[in-house]
């Protein structure tokens, strides 16, 4: 351990130094003015934050990375061998017949794709309708912004009350007035991930309508006052200056729920356990990597997801980028 | 001149943080030595790691039995040292931490581990093999060892047992007679049914078999024996063949059992987890933690033990019930002299450490020769004598997380799935994990 502790520092100061001499030579072929004193000042300030990110930040994805090729298991890890695509391999042969892994991913997509609207939905028609003056939209703004507080999993529990199975279950009794019979919400394939993904989006969009109050706060007021001159409606004022205005605010929030989203664990883990219809990537990662503990096979995983996440989060931005 | 020199101080503690974060694994007792720590005084430091809470009864029964060790041999200069770590985040966290302290070469000198783990722990040469320390004679007076491969790598702390809980005012009014079936006389399965379509035919719920709890360990916990009883497996006896095991025709009958019960409305996944406890439930599969709570949170519906009781597993081909719980381990930690850890594992698995111990917890002792005086008819009575009877431990296997979560998953999809089916799909995977933890030889 201290023998790779140190290579691992070596490393870095290597990598550190050899970004400042290089930063020196090409300094001095543009022939610009360099204060070597001010230079190294700036680099040593530097330091601190760079080493830092290094620890916590690039080492273990490095180290992730690295044990993707391996078959490192966790009760040995004086025992790692190097297995090549052999993980990758087997990722492929579970999707193929359709194991876990392929409800993780399906359930994930699943996820992503009606939590994104509809968390952003509702954080914007929140923002837009506590964006007004009064003491009543501040009333508003600490109800709706309150879930965000409440740790994931209490939130999780208190769903789990609401969504019980027989008549003792929140809804099930408050349906019940109705003559809905009862149900059982995270049991059923058809209802257990909706339920997921309406209390995620009740749970996150209290912080994305902080956000769109921030971006709503920057468009000129002026604009609405000429809009409205013009005879626009409310629709057209919406689309036409608040909607352009926020744009940048949205793809903001877009590749931030987007990523959050796809790193779903908390909800299905302590509300449906691993299970077929609920398991997610994450799921699948941290039940393969800590349960069965295979981190070689889970590294895997998580580098495909990475590369999932990264090439579709550079597709958004791009679709999004300012013309 | 003073924006340089702050920056020097700046990268001078940047190394020097960088250091001791990248090092803070390597310090502590030089985990690199063959003999345990010695402390200033010449005492022989023995370190041993507990799974609860320092502050909790069983914790401070455990700190008790240290603080003796330690008087008792102050002459021969051996120290035990406990360390508590919660499992504030699960069994799992507590795993995570074990190995963490293998990684860093920090693993205590003895650790308690939950018993399905042995296997596991065991091939990974996490265990040390105390075969040839503990007597033959010592070893037949547990209930149960932590064997692998033939070869002892625990002791367990106390063991545990379950049974079915019933309300005995429901059972009067419904004019059912259960008092012929003991430990030593276990009902049948079909009995089992038949008492169970009587409490329908009541109006209640008959039993709450706990066919929710599949989030972690309790359903497998609690339900395994059914699979037993049925002359059913789930994987051969060296662990590694899970296929014709788990798959066969008996091990179905044991899980079909369960989907009759089921589909025969006599219990779901639906019952309320107070249900039992506020009368509307008949009977409630649960282990000897529940005594407690009958005993004193729910005097409002069983106001004295006149009003519950406990029976035992129902039996099938053969009887089957519920064990196993927490254990000690010598650790391979590269402390080759292991003499003062096996004084302290020897002492705190003793007769009086057990008897202490359980007391606290209120479980059974580990060893056979802690008597306990229960009443016969008890539950702790109906508990200790199945557990002596019928007592089955859960498979050992090194892939048995694997085997917890695809019981799990038998049991969530028994009321709609078809139980073949859903074996053979928990046969594969169990088959997969086991093949890729051999496969790394």
């Amino acid at each position: 351990m201290a023998t790779t502790s140190i290579i691992i520092f070596a490393l870095f100061l290597c990598a550190f130094g050899g970004f400042v001499a290089y930063d020196l030579v090409t300094a001095k072929r543009r022939k610009e003015v360099y204060r070597i004193k001010s230079s190294v000042t700036a680099y040593l300030m530097l330091l601190p934050a760079v080493a830092l990110a290094f620890l916590f930040i690039l080492l273990p994805i490095l180290y992730s990375l690295g044990y993707a090729f391996t078959d490192y298991y966790l009760l040995q890890p004086d025992k790692i061998n190097f297995v090549f695509l052999e993980n990758f391999a087997g990722i492929f042969k579970e999707i193929s017949a359709k194991g876990m892994l392929y409800n993780a991913i399906k359930n994930t997509v699943t996820f992503v794709i009606g939590v994104v609207p509809l968390q952003i939905g509702l954080a914007l028609l929140l923002a837009l309708f506590v964006n007004r003056p009064g003491i009543g939209s501040k009333i508003f703004k600490v109800c709706f912004f309150a879930p965000v507080v409440i740790s994931l999993s209490i939130t999780a529990f208190l769903w789990e009350q609401i969504l019980a199975p027989g008549e003792g279950g929140l809804l099930n009794s408050m349906l019940s007035i109705f003559g809905v019979p009862p149900h059982d919400w995270l049991r059923d394939p058809a209802t257990a991930m909706p339920c997921i993904i309406v209390l995620s989006a009740w749970q996150g969009c209290g912080y994305q309508m902080l956000i769109f109050l921030s971006g709503l706060s920057n468009i000129r007021k002026d604009l609405y006052e000429a809009a409205s001159l013009d005879g626009a409606n409310w629709w057209h004022q919406f689309w036409n200056v608040t909607w352009v205005g926020l744009r940048s605010t949205v793809v903001y929030i877009l590749i931030t729920v987007f990523i959050g989203a796809c790193r779903i664990l908390t909800q299905p883990m302590l509300m449906t356990g691993y299970m077929e219809h609920t398991v997610t990537l994450s799921y699948y990662m941290y039940n393969s990597g800590y349960s069965e503990r295979l981190v070689g096979e889970s590294s895997a995983v998580a580098l495909l997801m990475t590369i999932f996440i990264g090439g579709i989060t550079l597709i958004q931005r791009r679709l999004f980028r300012e013309k | 001149m003073k924006r340089f020199l702050t920056s020097i101080i700046s990268m001078l503690l940047a190394i020097v943080m960088l250091f001791s974060m990248v090092a803070c694994g390597d310090n502590g007792d030089g985990g690199n030595n063959d003999t345990p720590t010695v402390d200033a005084e010449g005492n022989t430091i023995i370190k041993i790691m507990f799974h609860v809470d320092k502050s909790s009864t069983e914790g401070q029964a455990y700190q008790k039995r240290i603080s003796a060790f330690n008087a008792a041999y102050k002459d021969q200069k051996i120290k035990a040292q406990a360390v508590f770590k919660a499992r504030s985040a699960g069994a799992s966290g507590y795993e995570t931490e074990l190995q963490n302290n293998q990684l860093e070469g920090t693993l205590a000198d003895i650790i308690t581990f939950d018993a399905p783990n042995t296997a596991a722990y065991a091939s990974s040469g996490l265990l040390y093999d105390i075969s040839e320390l503990i007597s033959a004679e010592e070893q037949d007076k547990f209930y149960s060892l932590n064997k692998y491969n033939g070869k002892l790598y625990g002791l367990p702390i106390q063991e545990s047992s379950a049974g079915f809980f019933y309300n005995k005012k429901i059972f009067r009014d419904a004019g059912i007679d259960v008092s012929g079936y003991t430990a030593e006389n276990p009902w049948t399965m079909d009995q089992f049914k038949s008492v169970c379509a009587r409490l329908k035919q009541f109006g209640v719920t008959a039993v709450d078999m706990r066919i929710d709890a599949t989030k972690d360990e309790t359903a497998p916990y609690l339900l395994y024996p059914f699979i037993y009883a049925a002359g059913g497996s789930f994987v051969s006896d060296d662990g590694f063949t899970a296929s014709g095991y788990y798959n066969s025709s008996e091990t179905a009958k044991g899980f079909q059992f369960i989907k009759d019960l089921i589909t025969s409305g006599y219990t779901s996944y639906a019952i309320g987890a107070t249900d039992f406890f506020t009368g509307k439930v008949g009977m409630y599969l649960s282990s000897g933690w529940t005594i407690p709570d009958l005993d004193n949170k729910y005097r409002e519906y069983f106001s004295s033990r006149d009003d519950w009781g406990l029976l035992p597993y129902p039996k099938g081909v053969e009887a089957a019930s519920a064990t196993g719980s927490w254990s000690y381990a010598i650790t391979n930690n590269h402390h080759s002299d292991k003499t003062a850890t096996l004084e302290l594992l020897k002492w705190m698995t003793s007769a009086e450490s057990s008897e202490a111990i359980t007391t606290a917890t209120g479980m059974i002792p580990a060893r056979k020769d802690v008597v306990k005086e229960y009443a016969p008819g008890s539950p702790e009575y109906t508990l200790l004598k199945q557990l002596e009877l019928s007592g089955r431990e859960r498979p050992v296997t090194v892939a048995y997380p694997t085997f917890s979560t695809t019981f799990n998953q038998v049991i969530f999809g028994l009321e709609n799935g078809n139980v073949t089916d859903l074996l053979n799909s928990a046969t594969n995977t169990l088959q997969d994990a086991i093949d890729k933890i051999k496969n790394r030889g």
